[in-house]
């Protein structure tokens, strides 16, 4: 029995070697949503910077255990697919029609709690959302795209 | 009863049954129309001006045998697909705000372009469903064309 826990920490420790690849973190972002909307309410900002920028922005916090694998395996392919889907950091880049539909998949992941993700807010407890941060953020949302068509 | 009475009476009723037979025909022609006009389609063009551009939102008849054929079923207000009605509902459409319809035709180009509809389960059991390429370009080409003209660009 011990043989074999000597065994799987080794391998642990073994596997740390393998580089982690984790997507880049900047935050330099002209193009920011945030920087480019200054009057986006403050309540708005908050829950965005808290629970979706981690994976949907170049502006990640990547808590220890991130740098960890296979944790690390999980973490980087969540970020990747979240910028993939959308990146706030490079809101100004969106044509119109792409920020539409952007805002209101968001308006629909929220209001199906299919977002942020529950493995997400397991680890993050912050992130959490309230009923009313979600009803906030999905009325933000559709009115924000209401807005650039005026 | 004399002959008269019967003669009469005979009469009376063949009246009565040459009105019932009237009535029942002009009943059903009714009930037919109705059951037509109601089962009638969005019509082949929904002309509805918005008042923030010149652009308004039409569908080309084209456009609208495809639509007819293989999503209207599930994409209408009536539609049994609880989420497909939810998702997105044909009839709605012309009166969604402008943002909305953007981000409806961007989404309907999206799904059509990368084959998630209609869905398969739905073709399995209804395989003359099935877009062809060419349908399927004229449509997710149309949604698209329509997206950024609403959205001036």
């Amino acid at each position: 029995m011990k043989k074999v826990i000597y065994l799987i920490v080794a391998l642990l420790i073994l596997i740390q070697f393998i580089p982690a690849n984790l997507p880049d973190v900047s935050s330099d972002n002209p193009d920011d949503i945030l920087k480019n909307n200054s009057d986006i309410p403050q309540i708005v900002q908050t829950i965005l910077k808290n629970s979706c920028y981690d994976c949907h922005s170049n502006e990640t916090h990547y808590p220890w255990y991130s740098f960890v694998v296979p944790v690390s395996f999980l973490v980087g392919s969540d970020i990747k697919n979240g910028r993939n889907e959308f990146n706030f950091s490079n809101w100004e880049d969106y044509k119109k029609t792409e920020k539409a539909e952007i805002l209101d998949r968001i308006s629909e992941a929220v209001s199906e709690a299919k977002m942020p993700m529950k493995i997400y807010t397991l680890l993050h407890r912050d992130a959490v959302l309230s009923d009313d941060e979600k009803k906030i953020l999905i009325t933000w949302s559709d009115e924000f795209a209401e807005s650039l068509f005026e | 009863m004399n002959i008269n009475n019967v003669y009469f009476c005979s009469r009376k009723l063949s009246q009565i049954k040459r009105i019932m037979k009237n009535l029942i025909i002009v009943v059903a022609l009714s009930a037919i129309s109705l059951w037509l006009l109601s089962s009638a389609k969005i019509e082949n063009k929904l002309v509805i001006s918005d008042s923030n551009n010149d652009i308004s939102f039409e569908i080309p008849s084209n456009v609208q045998v495809i639509i007819d054929k293989s999503c209207y079923a599930c994409h209408n207000p009536e539609s049994s697909s609880v989420k497909g009605k939810m998702k997105l509902n044909f009839v709605k459409l012309p009166d969604m705000k402008v943002s909305k319809q953007i981000s409806k035709l961007m989404k309907i180009s999206k799904v059509i372009r990368n084959g998630k509809m209609p869905k398969e389960k739905y073709i399995k059991k209804h395989p003359e469903k099935r877009l062809t390429n060419d349908e399927a370009v004229a449509l997710s080409s149309w949604a698209s064309d329509l997206a950024g003209k609403l959205a001036g660009e």
